[in-house]
């Protein structure tokens, strides 16, 4: 439905229309959802009388391998609701995930029972079926649009004998869905625009109905068409598996902005609002700036237009500017500020030294390695030739110490000391990575039975030309990602016990051990509890708890890498945990450093909330910039800082100082929330009242309202007590 | 295939390993309440903040009660005392009793040795006041050097008041001027200038408070006359080193614009001044008075309404730029 509007309505206008509508929407997605702990995802919801459910083709109820997938997929795109605002300068929005439309999410004739035990036992984040997460070449769909992908994949049908037809027949019907979804969207397009009284947005309806019937079967001529076609990769990528990886965002539109430009179809306001629309369909995750393969700054002026569109839209992004040395700096500056003023936790900062010289001891060049670049939560990917499951394999290093404590503790015989609990703690995350490691194996070796990537496999260099999945040796690059999680939990124990036992001799093992076993209640377990707790502990600089932090990323770091996987995969160690911490928590009874039994273990790689008194960033961010493996994959830093912080030119140049520091000594990616910890407080209390506060609760961005209570808490905790502490 | 440069990690400090000292140490004491790295309103760019104990000034407002006095102080918060009686038996002067199964403090036999706050976990007895060589105060100031080459900040040395601790002061300005940081004194300059002027070449940026330019009302709410501070500013103009100048506003205290308009007017002699800021007042100390065993400090202190300060800042912005 038109609202009322003026004879014309200004982009700013149009803009305003669509954020009010994307907030009533996500208002919409909690009423009948409920609490997401997770991205916003920019999801519509169906209308609340459409109904649609995912084939089974298993006894079990769920569905798995080529055809499970091709069918329901094709299906549910024959079926998806049309979604056209005349105000919106692209078409479409996705309302499923369809992965998340079945269970369990895992064949059970592909057993992996004797992986269970060691993956419980360590608190393992496996993997094993997990979908997407990696990097598309989005170059490849922009060169030749859905039907140059048709033709490509029936060309290479042509090579491969009968035992690729069903593969290749997927991949068709996949491409050949997509178009059809299109072709019925360009129809709601033409009936709308036979309706709309409004000249200016009767035409707004007649050109985008031009872009979208021309994107069925070409490729993309013009910025709107390549940002339309974008949009289409993203709306099927979602709907097929929540795929969120992106790419260069800037180099990617870039000619098509200047040919434009150059032929006079466009301005950088009509550009900054189409990249606005683009970035309300979707919240994936974009790189800006940054060094091209033979290291030249990839800046141009559609890098500040991406920018001011995130900037204009304040909504959910995921943009991440590349800080190199040859970096634009006034990019930098234009981000930091935007961060400063919008409140929305965009853009992020990666650190292009650190990641392109650790990507090299991998083997690889570094103009591989500068073509690795962010696309996701905590991660980076090559993109179309590289294959990882980033971000979906975890060590929970809390649990770790927990099975090493509690063996030295019942073993007969030995005395404990902290160098005997280092030792079994280096025993059982050798455990813990072997086990991982096969797990990694596992599903390398059976995830195309179980989930093909119809739609990610198109946008890669190999999949298709050599009829196999990219999780099934599709790509020439496997680098399996192993992140630890629970760091400060682990560190700031074996700090607490060295201190208080070992230096002090306030407390004896057997006393510590008995408190732990009845998480600190009972005679004397709240002092004892505050004694732990308040031992010197990661991130205050040159502390017990710091040294203990490093030791245990460079063990994390040689065990990784001391071989590949039994099947010959290459492993790249890093520390995050994702929106895990919960979980990961509920897993962990009480720890030496005065957490409770089941509380949350520590977020990613940064230290404790309240790890020390003035909060200051600097120390947090020497202390992170500390830990990094050094491989080529991430430890981001999550900061907190309170909008006390200042403001114009002073404020900014401190936080350029910040990040700019970080990087230097090493660090990988650096994410900050700017908010009132007053406000945070006041909106965890009636999140209704503020509906529109947005805070990045790990890699991602999310409506803080749309949050668990328990999620919420985690937040607080982390800018309370950090971002309030700022000077 | 590149590899990259060997050089690259040189510069960096491994954390396992021991730095060796690199010069004889500068043994001068002091007592000082903390160090705030990250500080960000103390001067240009990210600075860490060292706050000296001990002033001469009794601000009727002041809202960090803890720096009036130089000696050692415990400060006592009730509502996190957890019972567990570990002060009572560290105590060597019975300072803390326990009756009636409430544990009692009594300041008057408390030396501020601190070996009850050793064993306070709950941090319901905390000491503030920590003697320290000048040479371990730097050790702290120096961690966060690369932050100050690349936001052009430094290290401030604030208070209390330094000034109260020249030598101190002093020393720990020269290590920092020996190492190439940029150094900033925050003073309420109230002292001979025999005790600063020694200190002019050690210190890039002063920031000087002008509490009131009445003297009457200056003695009347600090408890000395201001006449030492504005002579010792006219000084510093003389020997051309740049100073910020910066006014605490409180609500009913010096927020009349004319009380505003008076400073203005008196820097309009001097060459020197940077900028002339205002500073709203945070009523955060009644708390710690209370921890200190004082009585609390007047309700009425408060900082001025927004639209007042916004007036005001508008007059100070007056203040010429040189």
């Amino acid at each position: 439905m038109t609202p009322e509007i003026l004879h014309t309505i200004s982009y700013e206008e149009r803009l305003g229309y669509l954020r009010a509508k994307k907030e009533a929407q996500t208002r919409e997605k909690l009423r009948r959802l409920g609490y997401m702990d997770e991205d916003d995802y920019g999801l519509v919801l169906p209308p609340e009388d459409f109904s649609w459910r995912p084939k089974p083709n298993h006894t079990n109820g769920s569905f798995y391998g080529i055809s499970g997938w091709s069918k329901n997929f094709c299906d549910l795109l024959e079926n998806h609701p049309v979604y056209v605002d005349p105000m919106d300068a692209l078409a479409g929005r996705y309302m499923f995930l369809l992965n998340r439309m079945r269970s369990p999410v895992w064949p059970p004739e592909l057993d992996y029972s004797h992986l269970k035990p060691e993956q419980e036992q360590y608190g393992i984040i496996h993997g094993i079926g997990n979908d997407q997460h990696l990097a598309p070449d989005l170059a490849i769909g922009l060169s030749l649009g859905w039907g140059g992908l048709l033709e490509k994949v029936r060309h290479c049908r042509n090579q491969h004998g009968p035992d690729k037809e069903e593969f290749f027949q997927a991949e068709e019907d996949t491409i050949l869905a997509i178009q059809n979804w299109i072709r019925r969207t360009v129809n709601a397009i033409e009936e709308a625009e036979a309706t709309e009284t409004d000249p200016m947005l009767c035409e707004n309806l007649r050109e985008m109905a031009q872009v979208n019937r021309w994107l069925i079967e070409g490729a993309p001529r013009t910025f709107r068409e390549a940002c339309q076609w974008l949009a289409w990769f993203s709306m099927a990528s979602r709907t097929y598996n929540r795929d969120g990886a992106g790419g260069q965002l800037d180099e990617l539109l870039r000619p098509y902005y200047e040919r434009d430009l150059r032929d006079g179809r466009i301005d950088d306001e009509t550009t900054v609002f189409i990249l606005a629309c683009l970035l309300l369909i979707d919240t994936r995750y974009y790189q800006i700036g940054g060094p091209d393969a033979e290291g030249s700054d990839q800046t141009s002026r559609l890098s500040f237009l991406i920018l001011e569109a995130a900037h204009r839209l304040k909504t959910t992004c995921n943009l991440t500017i590349r800080v190199h040395d040859g970096l634009d700096p006034e990019l930098m500056r234009k981000g930091v500020e935007y961060l400063l003023e919008d409140r929305k936790a965009c853009p992020r900062f990666s650190g292009d030294k650190a990641l392109v010289e650790g990507f090299m001891r991998n083997g690889y060049s570094a103009a591989i390695a500068r073509r690795r670049i962010a696309v996701g939560c905590n991660w980076m990917g090559v993109p179309g030739v590289e294959y990882t499951m980033n971000d979906t394999v975890k060590i929970n290093v809390a649990k770790v110490f927990e099975v090493a404590f509690e063996e030295m503790m019942e073993t007969t015989g030995v005395s404990p000391n902290i160098d005997e609990l280092w030792r079994r703690f280096e025993d059982h995350l050798r455990k813990a990575v072997l086990c991982t490691a096969r797990g990694i194996d596992f599903h390398l070796d059976h995830q195309h039975l179980n989930e093909p990537e119809l739609v990610l496999n198109l946008f890669c260099h190999g999949p298709i030309e050599r009829g196999l999945n990219v999780t099934n040796g599709g790509v020439d690059m496997y680098n399996m990602c192993i992140d630890g999680a629970g760091l400060a939990t682990a560190a700031d124990s074996f700090a607490a016990l060295e201190q208080r036992i070992e230096k002090e001799q306030v407390i004896t093992w057997r006393q510590i051990a008995e408190h732990l076993r009845n998480n600190y209640e009972g005679p004397d377990g709240r002092r004892v509890r505050l004694m732990m707790n308040t031992a010197e502990h990661y991130g205050q600089g040159d502390s017990l708890g710091d040294l203990w932090a490093v030791k245990i990323s460079r063990l994390l770091t040689s065990l990784v890498k001391a071989s590949p996987t039994p099947g010959g995969r290459n492993m790249i160690p890093g520390w995050f945990s994702w929106a895990n911490t919960l979980a990961l928590g509920k897993q962990v009874g009480a720890t030496p450093d005065g957490r409770l039994a089941a509380e949350p273990i520590s977020h990613g790689a940064n230290p404790r909330p309240g790890f020390r008194e003035d909060g200051a960033a600097t120390a947090m961010v020497k202390a992170i910039a500390a830990i990094q493996p050094g491989y080529g994959n991430t430890a981001p830093i999550q900061l907190e800082l309170d909008p006390g912080v200042g403001k114009g030119e002073e404020a900014v140049n401190n936080i350029c100082s910040l990040i700019k520091t970080h990087v230097d000594l090493g660090g990988t990616l650096f994410n900050i929330n700017i908010v009132d910890a007053q406000q945070v407080l006041a909106a965890h209390r009636d999140p209704s009242k503020f509906p529109n506060l947005v805070v990045r609760v790990t890699g991602f961005t999310a409506y803080f309202a749309n949050l668990s209570p328990d999620f919420r808490q985690l937040i607080v905790d982390r800018i309370v007590r950090e971002g309030n502490a700022v000077a | 295939m590149q590899t990259a440069d060997p050089n690259a990690n040189k510069a960096r400090h491994d954390p396992l390993e021991k730095v060796p000292v690199a010069q004889e140490p500068e043994m001068t004491e002091g007592v000082i309440t903390h160090i705030q790295r990250f500080s960000v309103h103390d001067g240009p760019g990210i600075r860490t903040t060292v706050f000296l104990k001990g002033c001469q000034m009794r601000c009727a407002w002041c809202h960090n009660p803890e720096t009036l006095r130089r000696a050692a102080e415990l400060q006592v918060f009730a509502e996190l005392c957890i019972g567990c009686g570990a002060c009572v038996e560290r105590c060597r002067r019975q300072a803390h009793e326990v009756v009636d199964d409430s544990r009692v403090f009594h300041r008057d036999r408390c030396v501020g040795c601190g070996r009850c706050a050793q064993t306070c976990y709950a941090k319901a007895l905390v000491l503030v006041g920590e003697t320290r060589t000048a040479d371990e105060v730097a050790q702290e100031l120096f961690v966060d050097r690369e932050f100050y080459e690349s936001s052009g900040g430094g290290v401030t040395i604030s208070g209390g008041e330094p000034l109260m601790q020249p030598e101190f002061t002093r020393a720990i300005l020269a290590l920092c001027k020996r190492n190439g940081i940029h150094t900033a004194l925050e003073t309420n300059f109230a002292r001979e200038w025999s005790f600063i002027e020694p200190l002019l070449t050690l210190v890039d940026l002063f920031c000087v408070d002008i509490k009131l330019l009445d003297d009457v009302e200056h003695k009347k709410w600090t408890g000395i006359s201001n006449r030492q501070t504005l002579d010792n500013l006219r000084r510093l103009d003389t020997a051309r080193k740049p100073v910020i100048v910066r006014t605490p506003v409180i609500a009913g205290l010096n927020d009349r614009p004319e009380q505003i308009h008076a400073i203005v007017d008196w820097l309009g002699s001097l060459f020197n001044v940077i900028r002339y800021e205002l500073l709203p007042y945070h009523p955060l100390g009644a708390g710690k008075y209370l921890a200190l065993g004082h009585n609390q400090p007047p309700q009425w202190f408060k900082a001025p309404a927004p639209h007042i300060f916004e007036q005001l800042t508008q007059i100070a912005s007056l203040q010429r730029k040189p």
